[in-house]
């Protein structure tokens, strides 16, 4: 019988996850978004597959309810995404079990799970034990993915959504950068005085082989960035050999998202801004100053490198 | 009468992380606030009740003790509530409900709403409070009280025909929704710009009322799930060089000189 539930919604996030179910049980899997799109993907794990045709909470929330009452799982498991959370988050009200997010390390015991999590804007980490049944939404890299093979049962299922309507869909402003990846990152903040300055930013980036990217104001709130630039405990996560921050005064939702950065360099005029202490290299310095300079210089020493 | 409820947390403040000598997370001397994007919900109340006419109600359930030493922090969250927009706020604070568990301080909220006749029209919520940021409170609220739930509300467009309009920010686009009232929303930071409750409200607010609960008051029994195995500081170990020269050239070649000491310079 089977005793955990795998919620996917992209075929990217279902190795892992099922890797991660079949060390603690037998899992059955929902695909949903993406994956109920290509779900043939999924059924090449072996297991069953019931699939939600849909991308939205509510939908999702209603069929992992059902199946949840048809199995009483101990364990229901998912990618940490905003439509993940927000279906669970339901799931897990509906029937009074703990729901634990953005969890980093699992391990299942006799009579529950332990699991860790960041706290604090990731400042702290907390270790936690809660009995079965329970929710983990998991970062990835939380398990080794799951090999393929056989082939799964596919079932079909279909929900109305509680008299919520879609009016209309939205892309989201997107550059298709991938920030995780980038090697080196310069990062902005509300330094910037107006959009078209960073310009300088961009110019060392490109200089520095690297990529830019910005706080929630500049992302989110002033749309200087495209949305997947955004870095931060709600933006993206970022490790790369070298950050540099530019302007950016180093509130903690920032910070937590550049903490697996190698080398961190702050340029900020404010001595006392909190991310001189959070960096290797803190440069105090007007930035309308300092930057230009810098892309000289570095200018300088790639004609001078490059020449011999 | 359609009322509106804001939930309102006193959230450990992430900025202020205190350390016990052995490198574990000082709780009880952390210091409480206002969870920042809660007073994106208070503004939105604002205009939301000139809309709906009925009353505004915050709730606040206490999550981390020592409950003594939390009324001070206590209080000056639920102040700033009632100075920016409440009528009446509801808070409760008890012992057996701390620390707090996901799942029973959404019992308790919606047990105030219920109990306490708050008849609400919308609840509204920050999206996640900054000290656990799990994202679930509006959710298993909603589900407590049986009503529809959309979360990340970045804008509120406009309520008509006892619907409201929203645009929802999910993971990979936003929708706009049409959402039949009564509904539990939680929104995000973009959604407005707080602004800070004047003088004189804040001097108006200590003549609201406060409804100081208990469980017992509520009638209420309930079964904490999680314990804390562990908690721990992440210890920082960034080198912190200060480069501070007068002449931005100097600053620059120093800057550039570490960089390629530590091999992350590629040109």
């Amino acid at each position: 019988m089977s005793d955990v539930i795998v919620v996917s919604q992209k075929p990217s996030d279902a190795g892992e996850l099922i890797g991660l179910a079949r060390t603690m049980g037998n899992p059955v899997i929902v695909a949903f978004q993406d994956s109920a799109e290509r779900v043939e993907e999924l059924l090449g794990y072996g297991h069953r597959v019931y699939r939600v045709k849909s991308s939205r909470p509510e939908v999702l929330a209603k069929a992992v309810n059902i199946l949840y009452e048809e199995f009483k799982p101990k364990l229901i498991l998912g990618p940490n995404t905003r439509n993940v959370k927000d279906a669970m988050s339901v799931v897990a009200g509906l029937h009074d079990i703990h729901m634990a997010p953005d969890v980093v390390e699992v391990r299942g015991e006799v009579d529950g799970v332990i699991y860790k999590r960041g706290f604090m804007s990731e400042r702290v980490t907390i270790t936690v034990k809660v009995p079965y049944p329970t929710i983990i939404l998991a970062n990835p890299r939380i398990a080794e993915p799951a090999p393929k093979g056989g082939v799964g049962e596919l079932k079909e299922l279909s929900f109305d959504s509680m008299g919520v309507k879609v009016v209309e869909v939205k892309p989201k402003e997107l550059s298709g950068i991938n920030l995780e990846a980038a090697e080196v990152v310069v990062g902005v903040g509300r330094g910037f005085k107006a959009k078209d300055d960073l310009r300088m930013a961009f110019e060392l980036a490109k200089l520095l082989g690297g990529q830019v990217g910005g706080t929630r104001p500049i992302a989110a709130d002033l749309k200087w960035l495209p949305e997947d630039a955004w870095i931060g405990i709600s933006g993206k996560r970022i490790a790369p050999k070298l950050y540099i921050a530019i302007g950016v005064s180093g509130a903690p939702q920032h910070m937590s998202g550049v903490a697996g950065s190698k080398i961190i360099v702050a340029v900020n005029k404010d001595k006392a801004a909190p991310i001189i202490k959070q960096s290797d290299y803190g440069v105090v310095a007007d930035l309308y100053k300092f930057i230009p300079t810098l892309i000289e210089v570095l200018k300088r020493k790639r004609g001078a490198s490059h020449s011999t | 009468m359609s009322n509106i409820v804001v939930l309102v947390k006193a959230s450990l403040n992430p900025e202020v992380v205190r350390q016990n000598p052995d490198g574990t997370f000082d709780i009880d001397y952390t210091p409480l606030k206002i969870s920042d994007v809660d007073r994106n919900a208070l503004e939105e109340a604002v205009r939301l009740k000139q809309v709906f006419g009925g009353k505004v109600y915050s709730v606040t359930v206490l999550t981390w003790g020592p409950l003594k030493a939390r009324e001070k922090d206590l209080r000056l969250v639920v102040q700033e509530a009632l100075a920016k927009v409440a009528d009446e706020a509801f808070v409760v604070a008890d012992e057996s409900i701390i620390p707090g568990d996901y799942s029973v301080t959404a019992n308790v909220i919606a047990s105030v709403i219920k109990k306490m006749g708050l008849n609400p029209i919308l609840v509204l919520a920050g999206e996640a409070s900054i000290d656990e940021s799990t994202y679930q409170i509006p959710g298993r609220v909603a589900a407590k009280l049986g009503l529809p739930y959309v979360g990340y509300v970045r804008r509120i467009r406009e309520v008509r025909d006892g619907r409201v309009v929203v645009e929802r920010d999910l993971e990979d686009y936003i929708e706009v929704l049409e959402v039949p009232l009564p509904a539990v929303l939680s929104v995000t930071q973009e959604l407005n710009e707080p602004r800070p409750p004047t003088l004189i409200q804040i001097r108006m607010a200590s003549r609201k009322p406060v409804h100081m609960l208990t469980l017992k008051d509520l009638g209420l029994d309930v079964k904490r799930q999680r314990s804390i195995v562990e908690m721990r500081v992440v210890t920082v170990s960034r080198k912190q060089v200060l480069i501070e020269e007068a002449d931005v050239e100097k600053a620059a070649l120093k800057l550039v000189e570490y960089l390629e000491k530590e091999g992350v310079l590629r040109l």
